[in-house]
């Protein structure tokens, strides 16, 4: 049996080296993957996930939140929504974690060049499109116009907000930021739109017949996004979905993760709308 | 012409030969009263007038509960099983396209390690069939995916091998076989299930509303499966600072199957029943248009409340399975 194929069974070890708290209950984790597993890691494509293991907790697939770094490091962001994120959340720095991966389908980074691109995204779906964005400004050139819309339920909800406006300032990128709801305590720290991600969408104006849309949030919200962006004139075919099951495996057979006939850890995660149109469950 | 048939007064000395090549297993009924493939001390204990386990053989290649890795100081390994070579005798067609398409899933790409293993230590014995009123399977695949197969015949069987495992076996046992057919095969009329249309699972058939207020989501269709492997992955830690993965049998049944953080996909029983429909009679990624229903009438006959997913593909009007 091949080191690979061995290792999409078995994870490689990776030591947590930092924690970042981004909010309450969603932290940045910055791993450190053994240095047989950097030549399978680097091959990541935004998009794609990896099965993180949490010793005495079990796995769980997490979708980068960015391309490795250079010296091979990986972040994670992560919610405490589980009994295994609840172990991760409790683990030391040093802590020896396991990879596995990288599953899945990614973005079609280069269908994508030379056209504008509208990042959507809701709440904890910025973790996954934060890879995507890294991407894009880092090879800024390649693209047109780079758009994110983050929409999150209040302002303190709202994942790397310092970090996405100093990315905004420095020009290259157009940021909206929207809260469903903000407290009277917040009011002054912090400026952005009040409003559902739907309705900051459809007072944008933007080249729908070029743009790829690259979406991922809660289950209610790609269905209205859908919606408008096709309103607007951009094409199923490119409005890309990065959709969230329960992956056990990662490599087609638990069955866990079906949407339809396809399984989202081999089929996707990402998959275009114009995929899913005859899959009523998948959305 | 080769030596082949085998007559039923050198039955019990076949099987004593078969030993030689490891563990037998065969089909015996257990002390609670049903069938169940489990080890053979005596060929006595074989019962050949079988229809059906209540469990597939698939619990030997697929066992409920499994360790695959374990851990140490946060370091996973693989774990490794001591797998003895088990002969399983007196398999019928349908399990044995069970077992095809099991390997189809576990052995393509990247086998997985723990199936591979057990798969290679594994030797099947075919022995054919009488439909009774739970069967529809297709009949024989051509040829059937064992290393032996015993067709019934008049006062005896005939001997096919079908793998070089299987010739050697043929060959360590040739002086108890013949050149003379021991009497007539039975031909068997089968009907089978063949690949249906995905979108059936949403159509008005009234039949989805029965199913779903009738069914209790015992699981009980699907354990007994021989195609069904959805498996879960659990992870137990130890005292002493290690401890192991479990990966054990699901139940897309279960509401707990399509959970994901903060939702559940297929919540309602409907949504579940229509998820087994899919994956059993239009299959997924890689094995999409393929049907994984082997016809061994298992589901049909240990449902508690006689939900009987084919209704859906036969034509009303007639009354014969749609093409």
């Amino acid at each position: 049996m091949t080191t690979q194929n061995s290792h999409m069974h078995t994870p490689f070890a990776a030591t947590l080296l930092e924690r970042r708290d981004l909010s309450a209950d969603t932290a940045l984790f910055r791993v450190a993957p053994e240095e047989s597993a950097l030549r399978t890691l680097c091959s990541f494509v935004p998009g794609q996930f990896v099965q993180l293991s949490v010793p005495g907790g079990g796995e769980v697939p997490i979708s980068p939140a960015d391309l490795p770094a250079a010296d091979g490091t990986l972040e994670l962001c992560v919610r405490r929504a589980g009994h295994v994120t609840e172990v991760l959340h409790q683990a030391a720095t040093g802590a020896t974690l396991g990879l596995r991966g990288p599953f899945g389908t990614g973005f079609p980074l280069e269908e994508m060049a030379g056209r504008p691109v509208l990042l959507l995204a809701g709440g904890l779906g910025i973790a996954p499109l934060r890879s995507l964005l890294m991407h894009l400004l880092r090879n800024r050139n390649d693209f047109e116009e780079v758009t994110l819309m983050y929409g999150a339920r209040q302002p303190k909800l709202m994942l790397f907000r310092e970090e996405l406006a100093a990315l905004a300032a420095k020009g290259g990128l157009r940021l909206f930021l929207t809260v469903d709801f903000a407290p009277e305590e917040s009011a002054g720290t912090f400026s952005c739109a009040v409003g559902l991600l739907p309705d900051l969408l459809k007072g944008f104006r933007f080249d729908a017949e070029r743009t790829y849309a690259a979406v991922c949030g809660p289950p209610p919200l790609y269905r209205c996004l859908i919606g408008e962006l096709q309103k607007a004139g951009v094409e199923a075919e490119r409005i890309l979905l990065s959709l969230e099951r329960r992956m056990r495996c990662g490599i087609g057979r638990c069955c866990h993760c079906a949407i339809g006939q396809k399984l989202c850890c081999v089929d996707g995660p990402v998959f275009r709308a114009s995929e899913l149109r005859q899959i009523p469950e998948a959305l | 012409m080769d030596k082949k048939y085998l007559k039923n007064g050198q039955f019990s000395e076949f099987i004593e030969t078969l030993r030689l090549f490891g563990d037998l297993h065969g089909p015996t009924m257990s002390d609670t009263g049903v069938f169940a493939f489990s080890p053979v001390s005596d060929p006595s204990q074989l019962r050949l007038d079988y229809q059906r386990t209540q469990i597939p053989p698939k619990k030997y290649l697929l066992p409920f509960r499994e360790e695959i890795l374990s851990y140490r100081e946060g370091n996973y390994r693989q774990s490794h099983h001591h797998t003895p070579e088990i002969i399983l005798f007196g398999v019928h067609p349908c399990d044995l396209d069970g077992i095809a398409y099991l390997d189809r899933v576990f052995l393509g790409d990247s086998p997985d390690p723990c199936y591979a293993g057990r798969r290679a230590r594994l030797t099947l014995v075919g022995l054919s069939c009488v439909p009774d009123d739970f069967c529809f399977c297709s009949g024989l695949a051509e040829p059937p995916t064992c290393d032996l197969f015993l067709t019934l015949q008049g006062d005896g069987f005939k001997v096919d091998a079908l793998s070089a495992r299987g010739k050697e076996i043929a060959q360590a046992a040739k002086d108890l076989l013949s050149l003379e057919a021991t009497g007539a095969t039975v031909p068997l009329q089968r009907t089978g299930i063949t690949a249906q249309d995905p979108q059936l699972r949403f159509s008005d058939n009234p039949l989805w509303d029965k199913f779903a207020t009738t069914c209790v989501s015992c699981g009980a269709c699907s354990v007994c499966c021989p195609t069904c492997y959805c498996f879960d992955v659990r992870e137990y830690p130890s005292l002493d600072g290690g401890g192991i993965r479990l990966r054990e049998w699901d139940n897309c049944l279960f509401v707990t199957h399509g959970e994901v953080a903060g939702a559940n996909f297929r919540g309602s029983r409907l949504e579940r029943l229509r998820y087994r429909f899919l994956h059993k009679y239009c299959g997924f990624t890689p094995l999409q248009g393929m049907t994984s229903c082997v016809g061994c009438g298992r589901c049909k006959e240990v449902c508690p409340v006689d939900i009987d997913l084919r209704e859906l593909t036969v034509n009303p009007d007639q009354g014969t399975e749609s093409p």
